[in-house]
């Protein structure tokens, strides 16, 4: 295992520090003086110098990604000059709503992953399995912003039932936290759900199909203890990379399911930082983003080696 | 692989002699005529169409004010009804489609022949495929959404990073695939059987390689225009696509949300249009995925 882990490391590494520097050449990339941009049209002199002071500009490039990183290690982003308020208290704040979201739709992401799969795959009733093909089809291929919209329309607009966007902290109010919460985790669940369910589906088959299965049901054990006890933790191993690649996909879709449902996470800040041409506050973002989900590759990948030890091998 | 549809027409008792004769069509072509081929075609046909007759079809200027504010279907030559700027809604959705369409047509292809010169590339040489390699794993870092934000940051809202995301996204789906296709073919008997005989390694490449090794491209081009279709109208909804005030469907989209409760009708089009073209190549990939498979 462990020199699976130096096999793999290197690698990831490799991949954030050239995201970083990615990341570190856009304020440079971005056409005239960044320091001036990030001011406005109406600053004046003393407060583009702030800034350009504050951004390390007139160092050489070394000592700006340096200090660039040094901050974010140390968790000293400094001010937001356009959004306004400390950088890090701005992450922190949206970091919350995001990580909220994003459990609540892992929650929706195994449960209804699950029901698809061993519906789709046990289920006698041929009616039951095709609605399953035909919600996982539906729900892989129709984009979040129009099954958002759609949920919007009968929840919101049609039954009445639930809030159609906004954010209750769950710490605040569990209950109403939860209304809240249930439409835009939901959404952003429902391809997860779907692929999840298609790779289970046919792990479940597959195993239900072998020897082993053959001699356990011949011997007497009951169907439903046999999935349960044995298909489906067969099945599991390649269900667990699927869905650690699908934690990083929810990562990336709460952007546009924050914007949906105005919910106040770290999609809405990047999206606020780009439009109001933060840029400082979009490469923290940006990188803290990335990094998040390289380390989430990176755990999925040794999750899967320890369960089939094969991997190891290659 | 061998096509099992009969052919139209053929009278039972004749089927061994039909199955005999050379009349092979290409098995995708096959896989299009199976009802769920058809269906997809038919579907993904409808919004083209849609598009493309788009002058003919709504008669009225997508960006032209009317002055009526938003206003139900039917009133006053506007089936759809107009928006809250009072612009005809069926002239939106169906220039929406259009612009749609043709970001689209240009981006997808253009990932899928980058991502293919980078498989080439990492095909050519040891040290060549390693560098590949990790540009593919530097793209694969940024998913989807927050790649479309990190070039919006450097390039600003518009058409050109629409473009360059959705290509950029593509390159290591369609590079990796093809690399894995040409590594496979590389090592199988008939190759090796073909440089033995004296065929020159480029040759090899081009004549007996790539052609086995680009064939699950095809179903890969179809499930890339589902996404194409997503991170386009995302971004368009996100504010950072295709300007205003020319329409896409994300952005109809977007504008339609403050008077979900008040008129619905507003949502109506561009839910429609996105759907029925999503599934319809969704439905085209899944007939060209069971050819590949069987």
């Amino acid at each position: 295992m462990r020199s699976y882990l130096l096999k793999r490391l290197p690698s990831a590494l490799l991949v954030l520090v050239l995201a970083s520097f990615l990341i570190f050449g856009i304020l440079r990339l971005v056409p005239g003086d960044p320091a001036s941009a990030l001011a406005g049209p109406d600053a004046d002199t003393a407060t583009v110098a702030a800034i350009r002071e504050r951004l390390g500009l007139n160092e050489p490039l070394f000592a700006q990604y340096g200090s660039w990183i040094g901050g974010l290690i140390s968790g000293d982003l400094g001010p937001s000059y356009v959004i306004g308020g400390d950088t890090a208290d701005l992450i922190t704040g949206g970091l919350g709503a995001t990580v909220e979201l994003t459990l609540g739709a892992l929650l929706f992401t195994v449960l209804l992953g699950t029901a698809f799969g061993v519906l789709g795959a046990t289920s006698r009733s041929r009616g039951v399995r095709t609605a399953v093909r035909v919600v996982t089809t539906g729900a892989l291929a129709v984009p979040s912003f129009v099954t958002g919209v759609l949920l919007v329309l009968v929840f919101s607009v049609a039954v009445r039932v639930l809030p159609s966007g906004g954010r209750v902290p769950l710490l605040e109010a569990p209950d109403l936290s939860v209304q809240y919460l249930l439409l835009p985790s939901l959404c952003l669940a429902l391809p997860s759900a779907a692929v999840l369910g298609r790779y289970l589906k046919d792990g479940i088959e597959r195993t239900l199909g072998e020897e082993y299965v053959r001699t356990a049901t011949a011997a007497g054990i009951p169907p439903r203890r046999l999935l349960w006890r044995h298909a489906l933790p067969n099945a599991l191993p390649p269900v667990v990379t699927v869905l650690g690649m699908q934690i990083g996909q929810l990562l990336g879709g709460a952007v546009l399911v924050e914007a949906i449902f105005a919910w106040p996470g770290l999609g809405q800040l990047a999206e606020q930082g780009l439009v109001r041409r933060d840029y400082p506050v979009v490469q923290d973002l940006l990188l803290l983003l990335v990094t998040v989900f390289v380390l989430v590759q990176l755990l999925t990948d040794l999750v899967y080696a320890w369960l089939d030890p094969r991997i190891r091998w290659e | 692989m061998t096509t099992t549809t009969p052919t139209a027409g053929a009278v039972p008792g004749t089927a061994p002699a039909a199955r005999k004769a050379p009349a092979r069509r290409h098995p995708y072509l096959a896989a299009l005529r199976t009802p769920r081929g058809l269906t997809g075609l038919a579907l993904v046909a409808l919004i083209v169409l849609g598009g493309l007759f788009a002058p003919l079809l709504s008669g009225h200027d997508p960006t032209a004010q009317s002055g009526l504010g938003l206003a139900a279907p039917g009133t006053a030559g506007h089936p759809l009804g107009t928006d809250d700027l009072g612009r005809d809604l069926l002239g939106r959705v169906l220039y929406g489609i259009r612009t749609d369409l043709g970001v689209i047509a240009l981006a997808v292809p253009l990932g899928a022949l980058l991502g293919c010169l980078f498989a080439l590339l990492a095909a050519a040489h040891p040290v060549a495929d390693t560098a590949v390699q990790r540009v593919f794993d530097l793209i694969l870092a940024f998913p989807g959404l927050i790649l479309a934000l990190a070039v919006t940051a450097v390039l600003g809202p518009g058409r050109l990073p629409v473009i360059l995301v959705i290509a950029l996204a593509e390159i290591p789906v369609f590079g990796r695939q093809l690399r894995g296709g040409i590594l496979v073919q590389r090592e199988r008997e008939y190759v090796v059987a073909a440089r033995v005989g004296g065929t020159s390694s480029s040759r090899a490449l081009v004549r007996h390689i790539l052609p086995n090794a680009a064939d699950p491209l095809v179903v890969q081009l179809a499930l890339s225009l589902t996404v194409a279709v997503f991170l386009e109208g995302a971004m368009s909804f996100l504010g950072v696509g295709v300007r205003p005030p020319e329409p896409t469907l994300g952005s109809v989209l977007n504008q339609s949300m403050p008077y979900l409760a008040d008129a619905p009708q507003f949502a109506a089009g561009p839910l429609l249009a996105v759907t029925v073209l999503v599934l319809g190549l969704s439905l085209v990939a899944d007939a060209l995925n069971r050819e590949i498979r069987r």
